[in-house]
């Protein structure tokens, strides 16, 4: 634990910290976060007692930093920091045994069978024990770090103060040194106090964090205040976005360069273009599109400027569908970073393009329809899954600016216009005979210009919603009907 | 302790031995090695080991060769332990017992001495190593307080300027006096600054003696902190180390051996450079190696080039500092190339 009272204190005549309270919680991992020059270097090495305090007293568990012996601290406390250069030529496991210093005791202050054990013991945690013979200066800056680590851990202290131990690193190494570390502070119990330059990293590691201003602490608390984008562009003066990490609920950072206002063309119209071929409609534009997909690739909430329906076979049925279609975008020269996928069985030419402007929104849409394997969502009797062929796929473009919640709304908007096609169409569900609601493999996106106001809403309540859902409805009727004009056709 | 460092001590002796039988018997008139073996017990320990040994052979031995063989001894080891601290402390392998003006301090008052003709009551000859040893010690104080007035912490790159700026301002001095000197007084000094170890006798070595061992063993308890200081001062510091204390300490038991040295044979060079460099390409730099085998190691060397001074163009003498380099320089450059070429370490 690590506690400070209304600590003064700096370099003499500059007091770069103005009187902070801090409480670092006995075995949790703390991150100190601030741009260059808020004092969090200064205030480590008051922590450290590099730096002695002007005024108030800082205490380690519980004992003031004040009356404690270098050989008494460094038995509690261990620091690692950016990068040390080491001169002559010490091997690994010399360097490491230094982490023992402290524990040296008699005339001849040699190492101990416990000193040995525990030097074996943090080479090993620290994967350096292969390098043990190995000149320090000849070995990487990632193995480095990690001997430093392993000297660090060698101390076997209680409290582990770090500034910056990454930084240099590539994130493979820095991952690897805080991975390692992360896992002895949960074994250890160890309280963990850490300058961190990256807010993603902190926001991943840390548990709590604070973040400092002017030598002042702005804001203390556990990382998820880290989503808190008008405190990080206070005390960083950077436009930042939160975003959830897809798979560690943590917050993550997205910083974004200041720009100038593009003028960007309002022409949505000049920049898209529509390029049919045999068995594949392209739509590309002059300029990524915000977009919300749910296709074979391109899914989720990305940028793209490729949006693409693939025909296949009706009773196509592949094992790993994205392959097929990667192949498929190589073959042509498409990029598959920056496309949209969907598939469908559906005869390309019953394709139904519309351009619209309804209440003012001007909306583009694409929609393949067939019915074969048309579903009522509600029904409860089916028995297994339909998974056939044969889709209403939907493209929805327009010229607005949406955020991510907009997105969604604007993907329920069309999902509700294609429903009320679907059954205005007198679509049934085979099995059940009752109205269907879709098809068993529908696929939808949005993409959005991003030009204009931003909006934070494109449900059934907003002129974009509203154009969003006739459009669909309007393509969608007329899909539908083309496709039961070729049934009747191949029937004949 | 592994074989290796074993063989290392062992070696070591055997070549710090060596070397002084050598120079003891190899000389213009030569003496047995029985007999040398014989006079160094009886009047060493007082051990009659009933060899013969002339009266003659005795006296040249004991009061001449075995004082000049010591003197040798402990003037290369102290200067090769103070290089290997100084090294070792200032993180520097160029630093050497030179580096932070102890040893001008020490010439300007022999220099001093030599100028004004000075014979302090009581003290004869002595007046000259005493002088020196007192300005040397008033030198290391003047660098202390330099250091304190400009950084608090005592930081090592403030102790090498300071020591670079008494120095070369000591130097000057030196020049001064050098210059205003007449022609005799001009080449005694010169002759004082490029060194000896001959014409001592053992008073000399009974000066040295107690400085050298206040100073190594000041050094050899403090081979942790040596050790520790490779990381730098503040790594250092965080894993223990007091470095303040650590560093006043190791800066007084390397001035005390260096500042002692100069004052009873003037300013050898090289020995405090090189030797600890040889010394860490055969151990590696653990100082709790490095230390007492440069020690050894240099004290066998001096004597060693001390034999060579007087040999050479006998019965003219070389000065012994021109020897340590035109040695010890090709002998270094040897080591360097067969590690870039073998396996040896890195410094």
């Amino acid at each position: 634990m690590i506690e400070l009272k209304n600590v003064t204190g700096g370099y003499p005549g500059v007091p770069v910290i103005d009187a902070v309270n801090l409480t670092i919680r006995q075995g949790e991992f703390f991150a100190l976060l601030g741009p260059n020059g808020s004092g969090k270097t200064t205030l480590f090495k008051l922590i450290t007692g590099t730096l002695s305090a002007d005024e108030g007293e800082i205490f380690l568990d519980g004992q003031a930093l004040s009356s404690l012996s270098k050989l008494e601290k460094a038995r509690k406390v261990a620091v690692l920091s950016q990068e040390t250069h080491v001169s002559f030529d010490f091997t690994v496991e010399e360097i490491v045994a230094l982490g023992r210093y402290a524990f040296q005791t008699g005339i001849m202050k040699s190492l101990s069978q416990e000193d040995r054990r525990v030097i074996e013991e943090v080479m090993a945690l620290t994967e350096v024990a292969q390098y043990r013979d190995k000149p320090f200066q000849t070995i990487s800056g990632g193995e480095k770090q990690r001997v430093l680590l392993a000297k660090a851990l060698a101390q076997q202290p209680s409290i582990f103060l770090l500034d910056e131990p990454t930084n240099h690193l590539d994130i493979k190494h820095a991952f690897h040194i805080l991975d390692l570390l992360k896992k002895w502070q949960r074994q250890q119990g160890t309280t963990v106090f850490a300058i961190l330059h990256d807010l993603n990293v902190a926001s991943l590691y840390a548990d709590r964090a604070a973040l400092m201003k002017d030598g002042r602490i702005a804001e203390v608390g556990d990382v998820s205040m880290l989503k808190k984008e008008p405190l990080l562009q206070d005390v960083y003066d950077v436009k930042v976005k939160a975003q959830a990490h897809p798979d560690v609920a943590k917050p993550q950072l997205l910083m974004a360069p200041r720009e100038e206002k593009t003028n960007r063309s309002d022409d949505f119209h000049a920049g898209a273009a529509v390029h049919t071929e045999k068995g594949l409609i392209h739509i590309t534009f002059d300029k990524p599109l915000r977009t919300i997909a749910d296709g074979v690739i391109g899914a989720g909430i990305q940028w793209l400027e490729h949006f693409c329906n693939f025909h296949v076979p009706k009773h196509y049925d592949p094992a790993d569908p994205a392959e097929d279609m990667k192949t498929w975008l190589a073959h042509r020269g498409i990029p598959q970073e920056n496309a949209l996928g969907m598939v469908t069985a559906v005869d390309l030419a019953d394709a139904v393009f519309q351009t619209k402007t309804i209440s003012g929104v001007e909306v583009m849409v694409m929609v393949t329809a067939g019915t074969e394997n048309a579903v009522d969502i509600t029904y409860e009797g089916r028995d297994r899954p339909v998974r056939q062929t044969g889709t209403i796929n939907l493209m929805v473009f327009l010229n607005r600016s949406l955020s991510d919640g907009a997105l969604v709304s604007a993907a329920m908007s069309a999902a509700e216009g294609k429903t009320k096609a679907v059954i205005d169409c007198a679509v049934t569900d085979r099995f059940s005979g009752t109205s269907a609601t879709g098809t068993s493999t529908d696929s939808v996106v949005i993409g959005a210009s991003q030009t204009g106001e931003k909006m934070t809403d494109a449900g059934s309540g907003t002129a974009a919603g509203h154009a969003i859902g006739r459009a669909v409805y309007e393509a969608v009727c007329e899909a539908v009907h083309r496709s039961y004009k070729r049934e009747d056709a191949e029937q004949k | 302790m592994s074989k290796r460092f074993v063989f290392m001590y062992a070696a070591a002796a055997v070549f710090l031995s060596g070397a002084s039988m050598l120079s003891l018997f190899y000389s213009s008139v030569t003496v047995p090695v029985a007999s040398i073996v014989q006079i160094i017990f009886e009047r060493g320990i007082g051990l009659d080991l009933g060899l013969t040994a002339s009266e003659s052979e005795g006296r040249i031995i004991w009061d001449i060769r075995l004082p000049r063989v010591m003197l040798a001894m402990c003037v290369g080891a102290s200067l090769a332990l103070a290089g290997a601290a100084f090294q070792g402390l200032l993180r520097n392998p160029l630093a050497d017992p030179y580096t932070i003006g102890v040893s001008s301090g020490a010439s300007l008052g022999a220099v001093i001495v030599i100028f004004f003709q000075l014979s302090l009551a009581g003290l004869g000859a002595f007046t000259l190593p005493l002088a020196a040893i007192a300005s040397g010690f008033a030198t290391l104080l003047i660098v202390f307080g330099l250091v304190q007035l400009t950084s608090r912490s005592l930081a090592i790159e403030t102790v090498i300027l300071a020591g670079i700026i008494i120095s070369s301002f000591i130097g000057a001095i030196i020049s001064l006096i050098i210059s205003l000197g007449d022609q005799d007084a001009m080449t005694q000094i010169i002759y004082w600054l490029y060194g000896s170890v001959g014409m001592r006798g053992w008073g000399y070595v009974q000066l040295l003696a107690p400085f050298m061992v206040v100073g190594a063993v000041i050094l050899f308890v403090h081979y942790r902190e040596l050790n520790a200081m490779a990381l730098g001062e503040e790594a250092a510091e965080h894993i223990g180390v007091n470095v303040k204390r650590g560093k006043v300490f190791i800066l007084i038991g390397a001035s005390l051996l260096t500042g002692a040295a100069v004052a009873v044979s003037g300013t050898i060079g090289f020995v405090g450079l090189v030797i600890p460099h040889l010394v860490r390409i055969l151990t590696g730099p653990n100082h709790r190696h490095v230390l007492p085998l440069s020690f050894i190691v240099g004290g066998g060397f001096l004597v060693l080039a001390d034999l060579a001074a007087r040999t050479i163009i006998a019965p003219e003498e070389l000065p012994i500092g021109v020897l340590t380099a035109l040695i010890g320089a090709p002998v270094f450059a040897l080591l360097l190339i067969r590690k870039r070429f073998g396996k040896g370490r890195a410094f």
